[in-house]
């Protein structure tokens, strides 16, 4: 049996390793548009900062196909897929017969309709390459706008302040990480993020990127200009899905797949940041691993089914600790919201409830808790009888 | 022992058990593993973890 998986970031990567831990005689052929071998993409951020050298961006050492018996094919895209001949086509005409297709192309970085930005000096971080074109531009222009005030827009200004340029934070919202924060969590956020001197610009909508070839500055809605040299586009993903499309598969945002993570042809599957699945596109790491290891062992013939991943993010910025698991803006007189907030300490913490049952969570400057608390959200588990007790700092987290 | 756990994909390191596949025998303390040691799950580098509970 062959399995043909189209691209090798990590649903693609993960999805061949698992083939391979489940059946050492599958035929395992990886078509990516990638030059580079697998790197997962937040050691991109610690490249750009300079925390890590260029060989340890790579997840696994250079042979790892090799000993895998996966054959890779960089630089060599499928180019489109004969669904009806279980088939698809790479480099000029060629094509490749498959028992099953894992579509597993991921994403693009999505940019925004902005005037100017096409002008050279404007960037996106998606791969490595474009962490390249960011360091090589950097070298001589050191004033740069961040546009995008979400995960991915804060970690690149944290990285390129790391090189000593002047650094600004466009944000759309009139908060910081508007997905995973309210808006008393994102300003205390934003003051920690502001003595790490990133400028943070609230509500502003760029209308255009000024200059004649290269960048020069930026026009907000209300006429404000700003001087940047440089521009990092931060405002999010969008799931590949024009290669789904053109084989008649079913796409809406993203490639449609059903609970067995099997789009609308039986021998296609498909894993990771390309896929829509109950109406959700994911785009995040945890999502993209359940489904790769679940998309393969379908594959291999078993029925397991997808559930849906719970996003939670923690992440680590200017040395706080950002949780958000779950429903943290809800919307609606049946939630209830319970914060308490220590300024000093930069600590800010708040549960919100449906019915008594924990739905969703923001835990800041402390992780004391977050594990426990996280898996409660998932499980909704019913905490009224904590809840007035549940945000204290000697809460017994065992209880959860 | 502390469990370390993975913030890129939530893998959980546990020096019990070690990561043997990748040369890391149990009983071995998240603090001494290799510089270069990275996610067996993700792939990421050390940087990513965090200390749990």
């Amino acid at each position: 049996m062959r399995v043909i998986i189209i691209g090798n970031g990590l649903a693609g990567t993960i999805s061949s390793k698992t083939l391979r831990e489940l059946d050492q005689k599958l035929e395992i052929d990886v078509f990516a548009e990638e030059k580079h071998h697998y790197y997962p993409r937040p050691n991109l951020i610690e490249f750009v900062a300079g925390n890590i050298p260029q060989e340890r961006i790579f997840a696994f050492p250079g042979n790892w196909h090799q000993r895998q018996k996966i054959s890779i094919h960089l630089e060599n895209p499928v180019r489109r897929i004969l669904a009806s001949f279980q088939e698809v086509e790479v480099g000029e005409g060629k094509r490749e017969k498959y028992d099953f297709l894992l579509i597993a192309n991921g994403s693009s970085a999505f940019v925004p309709p902005i005037k100017g930005a096409e002008k050279a000096g404007v960037f996106t971080l998606r791969t490595l390459d474009d962490a390249f074109h960011i360091l090589e531009y950097l070298e001589n222009h050191r004033q740069v706008a961040v546009i995008g005030g979400g995960l991915l827009g804060l970690e690149i200004a944290r990285a390129i302040r790391a090189k000593g340029a002047d650094v600004e934070v466009i944000e759309f919202f009139d908060r910081l990480l508007p997905r995973q924060l309210d808006v008393q969590g994102a300003s205390l956020l934003k003051a920690q993020i502001e003595k790490m001197k990133i400028k943070i610009r609230l509500k502003s909508a760029t209308e255009e990127i000024l200059g004649q070839k290269e960048v020069k500055g930026l026009r907000f809605k209300d006429g404000t200009q700003v001087k940047r040299d440089m521009v990092v586009v931060a405002a999010g993903v969008r799931p590949n899905t024009s290669l789904a499309k053109e084989a008649s598969l079913e796409t809406d945002r993203g490639l449609i797949v059903n609970e067995y993570l099997q789009a609308s042809h039986p021998k296609i599957f498909a894993a990771g940041d390309c896929i829509q699945h109950s109406g959700r596109v994911y785009g995040i790491i945890p999502a993209s691993f359940d489904q790769a290891r679940i998309a393969a062992s379908n594959i291999i013939g078993e029925q397991r089914k997808y559930r849906g991943t719970v996003p939670s993010n923690t992440l680590k910025i200017v040395g706080l600790y950002v949780t958000s698991v779950g429903l943290v803006n809800p919307e609606g007189e049946e939630f209830e919201e319970i914060q308490i907030e220590n300024k000093e300490d930069g600590i800010y913490k708040k549960i919100v409830l449906h019915n008594g049952n924990l739905v969703g969570a923001i835990w800041i400057g402390t992780k004391k808790g977050v594990t426990e608390i996280s898996r409660a959200v998932t499980e909704k588990q019913n905490v009224t009888k904590w809840k007035e007790s549940l945000l204290k700092d000697n809460f017994d987290f065992s209880l959860l | 022992m502390e469990k370390w756990e993975c913030t890129a994909c939530g893998y959980i390191y546990d020096p019990e058990k070690g990561d043997v596949e990748n040369g890391i025998s149990p009983g071995t303390a998240f603090e001494n593993l290799p510089d270069d040691w990275v996610c067996p799950q993700c792939g990421v580098g050390k940087e990513f973890f965090q200390k749990m509970g």
